[in-house]
């Protein structure tokens, strides 16, 4: 077809020179559309006679094909909020904390109705939907069947009730009905996934607190083990019960023995299994690996139980997959020195099965190399080669681990102070959908942090802000030591007028409570004199430093965030603020230094007031300074003072120098 | 040369098990530069004859290629040293051998600051021309920086062959004899400096007081050793262990239904990526993929896959069902004719569905069969 079309194509392109005009451009349209088609066909074409008519075989789109494309049309708005929280606008975070709380409360929201619909499904049996919708429909999750039999045991794994299961199990063997393999396989799983214990609701309220917990603690360490595998646990009963065993039961209790913490009872049944001429399986073997550095004390022991175990494999023809291969390179990474001899070998002899390493295994190659810049190769110019490979390619997550690939590579490029090399992982992220690699909210932020870090290090300050734009806050939400490299970058790059508005940030992220950082900008502000603008727009934001933290309870003034407000309060001319900032100090107890004291004086001399410059004597001396009578005689000498004044001044002048 | 000195400085202090060692060299530094001083006003003002003899024969290099070239081959010589040092020690050694480095370090400079220094000093001064003896202050600094090495007369020997090699280069370039270089080349050891010359720098450079380790600045030198390092990581050798799938006895079997483990790995992919959507048009993806909305392009026979496979004329023409347990004629027969009619029309039936209605009035006029002979309307 499309090759006739293209004759007609031709005919009219030939002769219809009058239509020529208006078809040129439909012409070339339409020529475009062809292609994909005859790309498909073109060694067909050229083996036949250019006569013959190919038909091009039948194109399906999936379902999502036509939203993706309008997806792809929609580019990220670095001033709109989160996508997930544009329902609310009121409630749209702007801190991290607000973020957790709002994504937490979300997610527990859904949980909540999704639990009330599946325990009451007598309310929801009207079904409106035409075609059905099963997801908007109840599941069952409480047992039907009673009576003892297989049916209701492989209802009770597909529930993934361990207990009832169990239970259900030895009530048939008392019995004395026989299970059928695939069933005890299936409830061998289902114990040693979950370590003898029922599995957290998924779906119930108490589900979130588990969530809330992974995220506080069980992060960093997700390997970390929940439960312990426990010896004679019923596991390892019903296995000892079965009457035949092949490599898929053996294989069950192995992974749950080393998922659950127990890798020498893994290698005790992985001989038991050798010993009864079976071969394993790669899930096994997989398992066996991300275990064995436990089971070794030196570095070149676990590798050599790690290569045995490879050879193994290959003697009992079990085929690696990317999972073995991400393995051995983390277990390597508990192997010290052998990693970086070891690890360059394993990605080629992954490269020569002809399985593509995921993210997770430069991950951990990266790791293997951490800090080894003694011995010739630094893990800078493997990520630059890594990249140099990835450039531009774009990933699906094959390994939980896939997620620790961006955060870490940053964190090397930050250690480095590499900033083009900084720049080529960001585009990588960039690249299609990998931002879902970036992981949770958590990772998202570390990587954030450390690229935002390295730009406020190395980069020149307008690209810096131009950065800051665009992923503050819509994808980071930076922490107070954030903040501060940035002010360090303005510093730098002395585009200290940049502050008040930073400033503005600054309270919007929630950080206005922390002192040091408030103070660091106040320092910043305060420390050099600028144009009149520039300190009339400071004296404001310290006006607003100051009634932000007033308003707090329990705000500790210290004494120099007070002297920088009134020095930029002085500056700006505003002495009648920068009184009552000295009456705070009174308030707080805080010793205002005699240079504040003496620029003060200088202040009032130039707004000619006489009557704050005298008070300001009396200050001084109701904090018994012994600046008080060099500030007394100044104030006599250069100020128009009344009489009474005057004996004020001079009284105190006296009392000071006698009290000496 | 001064910034070489800077480094130096640096290595030495922050390298305090070297302390004594190196308290002992500096003064010995610090005498030589003296000299050398004193030797270049020598040279500026006057041109007077009063100069060491020592010192004129010790640099004969004029170009400074050539210079360079002699000081890194001696780097590269420490360099390869070194790898015998760590391959005599254990690797526990780590900080001894530290030491070892900053020493060696440490005792080649003076060499290569001279000649540097010499070079600009003395490009127009006349080369000695005995090239095959080595002057006594070289010997001497060979000699000491092989007495910090463990393997003392080796090491120095060594040393004096590369320095001499190193001489013989230059003389032959300078003469412009240029078929011994090739001879000369072939007998120097470049194989090991790649990377060494690479290490040599950041070594240095993480004594910086910085912290975090600061990296030398990547250059086009670096962007070539960036392409060696590209073939040392993805062709480094394989561990040979197990042989490519070829033969296809690796084919698992595909249709086995996922285990519990498959599926708690596949929740766990999920859960570690980011699932979140980013628009409208994402969202809307998701709820595709939940089969919550309708699906694109649209297409009126969704929900409607079982029928796919049933032609239409099984929708429409009906009569056939009619042909067994029915009346050939009569009113019953009539009634069934429209029964089948409404039903030929109706959309919303699947055939499944039809023909069980068809054979419910079958049933039911079965069963009523007495009634309807009685009052003479079933006509079999």
């Amino acid at each position: 077809m499309a090759a006739s079309g293209r004759h007609v194509g031709h005919y009219i392109h030939r002769n219809g020179r009058f239509l020529r005009v208006n078809l040129d451009h439909l012409w070339a349209n339409r020529s475009f559309g062809w292609t994909s088609a005859l790309q498909q066909q073109a060694p067909e074409v050229n083996k036949d006679s250019s006569e013959s008519i190919v038909i091009p075989r039948k194109k399906t789109w999936s379902k999502t094909a036509v939203l993706e494309a309008l997806a792809s049309t929609v580019k990220r708005d670095p001033t709109a909020h989160p996508y997930q929280f544009q329902d609310d606008p009121y409630l749209a975070p702007r801190t991290s904390a607000e973020f957790r709380l709002f994504s937490l409360s979300q997610e527990s929201g859904r949980s909540a109705a999704k639990f009330f619909v599946n325990n009451n499904p007598k309310f929801f049996t009207k079904d409106f939907a035409e075609p059905h919708i099963p997801c908007l429909m109840p599941e069952s999750v409480t047992l039907r069947l009673e009576e003892v039999s297989e049916e209701a045991l492989k209802e009770r794994i597909s529930l993934r009730k361990v207990t009832a299961a169990v239970d259900m199990y030895d009530q048939l063997l008392q019995a004395g009905m026989a299970v059928s393999m695939e069933t005890s396989h299936d409830l061998l799983d289902l114990v040693c996934l979950y370590c003898d214990k029922d599995p957290e609701q998924e779906e119930g309220p108490q589900g979130e607190t588990g969530e809330e917990a992974k995220g506080r603690r069980g992060r960093m360490r997700r390997d970390f083990p929940k439960t312990l595998w426990k010896e004679n646990n019923n596991a390892e009963r019903i296995f000892n019960l079965l009457p035949e065993r092949d490599t898929r039961c053996y294989s069950a209790l192995i992974r749950g023995m080393v998922k659950h913490g127990a890798p020498a009872k893994a290698f005790s049944l992985y001989t038991d299994l050798l010993n009864n001429r079976l071969t394993g399986d790669v899930h096994l073997f997989n398992a066996l690996i991300l275990a064995a550095p436990e089971l070794r004390e030196k570095y070149t022991e676990k590798w050599d139980l790690i290569s045995e175990l490879l050879n193994q494999m290959s003697q009992q023809k079990v085929q690696p997959d990317l999972l073995t291969f991400n393995s051995v390179l983390k277990a390597l990474r508990r192997c010290g020195y052998v990693a970086k001899t070891k690890a360059l070998p394993t990605l080629s002899e992954m490269k020569a099965m002809g399985i593509s390493p995921s993210l997770a295994t430069y991950d951990h190659i990266l790791a293997a190399f951490f800090k080894s810049a003694s011995s010739g190769t630094s893990n800078i110019d493997i990520l630059l080669e890594v990249l140099s490979e990835l450039e531009g390619r774009s990933f699906t997550c094959q390994d939980p681990d896939d997620v620790l690939f961006f955060s870490s590579a940053m964190r090397v490029c930050l250690d480095g102070k590499d900033l083009e090399l900084g720049y080529k992982v960001q585009t990588l992220v960039e690249v299609g959908d990998n931002w879902r690699l970036l992981g949770d909210s958590f990772q998202q932020s570390i990587y954030y942090g450390r690229f935002f870090h390295l730009l406020c290090m190395m980069e020149n300050i307008d690209v810096v802000l131009e950065w800051y734009r665009k992923i503050i806050p819509s994808l980071y939400y930076p922490n107070p030591q954030g903040m501060r490299d940035l002010l360090q970058a303005l510093d730098t790059d002395s585009r200290l007028d940049m502050l008040p508005t930073i400033w503005k940030d600054i309270k919007s992220l929630g950080h206005d409570n922390k002192s040091e950082l408030v103070e660091e900008l106040l320092a910043l502000m305060a420390r050099e004199k600028h144009s009149p603008e520039v300190q009339e727009s400071f004296a404001e934001c310290a006006l607003n430093v100051k009634s932000v933290c007033d308003g707090r309870p329990g705000t500790e003034w210290s004494a120099s965030s007070l002297s920088y407000i009134t020095t930029l309060l002085l500056r700006a001319n505003k002495t009648q603020e920068a009184w009552e900032v000295l009456l705070v100090f009174k308030a707080k107890n805080r010793i205002p230094s005699e240079e504040l004291l003496n620029s003060f004086l200088s202040a009032c001399h130039t707004t000619r007031d006489s009557r704050i410059a005298v008070e300001l004597v009396q200050l001084s001396s109701a904090f018994c300074l012994p600046i008080t009578s060099a500030l007394a005689s100044r104030a006599l000498a250069e100020f128009n003072l009344t009489e009474e004044q005057r004996a004020v001044l001079s009284e105190l002048e006296v009392a000071v120098e006698s009290s000496d | 040369s001064v910034r070489f000195c800077e480094k130096k400085d640096n290595v030495v202090t922050s390298t305090q098990l070297n302390e004594g060692e190196s308290q002992t060299k500096q003064p010995e530094q610090k005498e030589e530069q003296h000299v050398l001083k004193a030797d270049d006003g020598g040279t500026v003002s006057d041109q007077a004859n009063d100069k060491p003899e020592q010192i004129l024969a010790k640099s004969p290099q004029p170009e400074a290629e050539t210079v360079k070239s002699g000081k890194e081959s001696l780097l590269d010589l420490l360099g390869a040293m070194k790898v015998e040092v760590t391959n005599k020690r254990k690797l526990k050694n780590m900080k001894i051998k530290q030491s070892f480095e900053s020493a060696t370090q440490y005792n080649s400079k003076p060499e290569g600051m001279e000649s540097t220094i010499s070079m600009f000093q003395k490009a127009t001064e006349e080369a000695s021309s005995q090239s095959e003896t080595l002057n006594s202050d070289l010997v001497a600094a060979a000699s000491a920086a092989a007495a910090t090495l463990p393997n003392r007369s080796q090491a120095e020997s060594e040393l004096l062959r590369q320095l001499r090699q190193r001489k013989a280069l230059s003389e032959a370039q300078k003469r412009g004899d240029m078929k011994n270089i090739g001879v000369i080349i072939a007998d120097m050891k470049v194989g090991k400096n790649s990377n060494r010359q690479n290490a040599w720098p950041s070594d240095q450079i993480r004594f910086d007081d910085d912290g975090r380790g600061y990296t030398h600045d990547r250059g086009i030198t670096s962007e070539l050793a960036g392409v060696r390092k590209w073939r040392n990581v993805f062709q480094a050798k394989r561990l040979s262990i197990f042989s490519p799938a070829t033969e296809k006895d690796g084919v698992k079997p595909a249709l086995a239904k996922p285990t519990l483990w498959d599926m708690d790995f596949a929740h766990q992919l999920c859960q570690s990526t980011n699932q979140m959507p980013r628009n409208g048009f994402e969202e809307m993806i998701q709820w595709t993929k939940e089969g919550k909305v309708w699906q694109y392009p649209i297409d009126n026979e969704i929900g409607l896959e079982e029928e796919a496979s049933v032609p239409f004329h099984e929708h429409i023409f009906l009569n056939k069902h009619l042909e067994q347990g029915f009346p050939r004629q009569g009113p019953v027969r009539h009634f069934m004719e429209l029964v089948v009619a409404g039903l030929a029309r109706n959309p919303y039936l699947t055939v499944q569905q039809k023909k069980e209605h068809i054979d419910w009035f079958r049933d039911y006029f079965h069963q009523k069969e007495d009634v309807l002979n009685e009052a003479d309307v079933y006509l079999t």
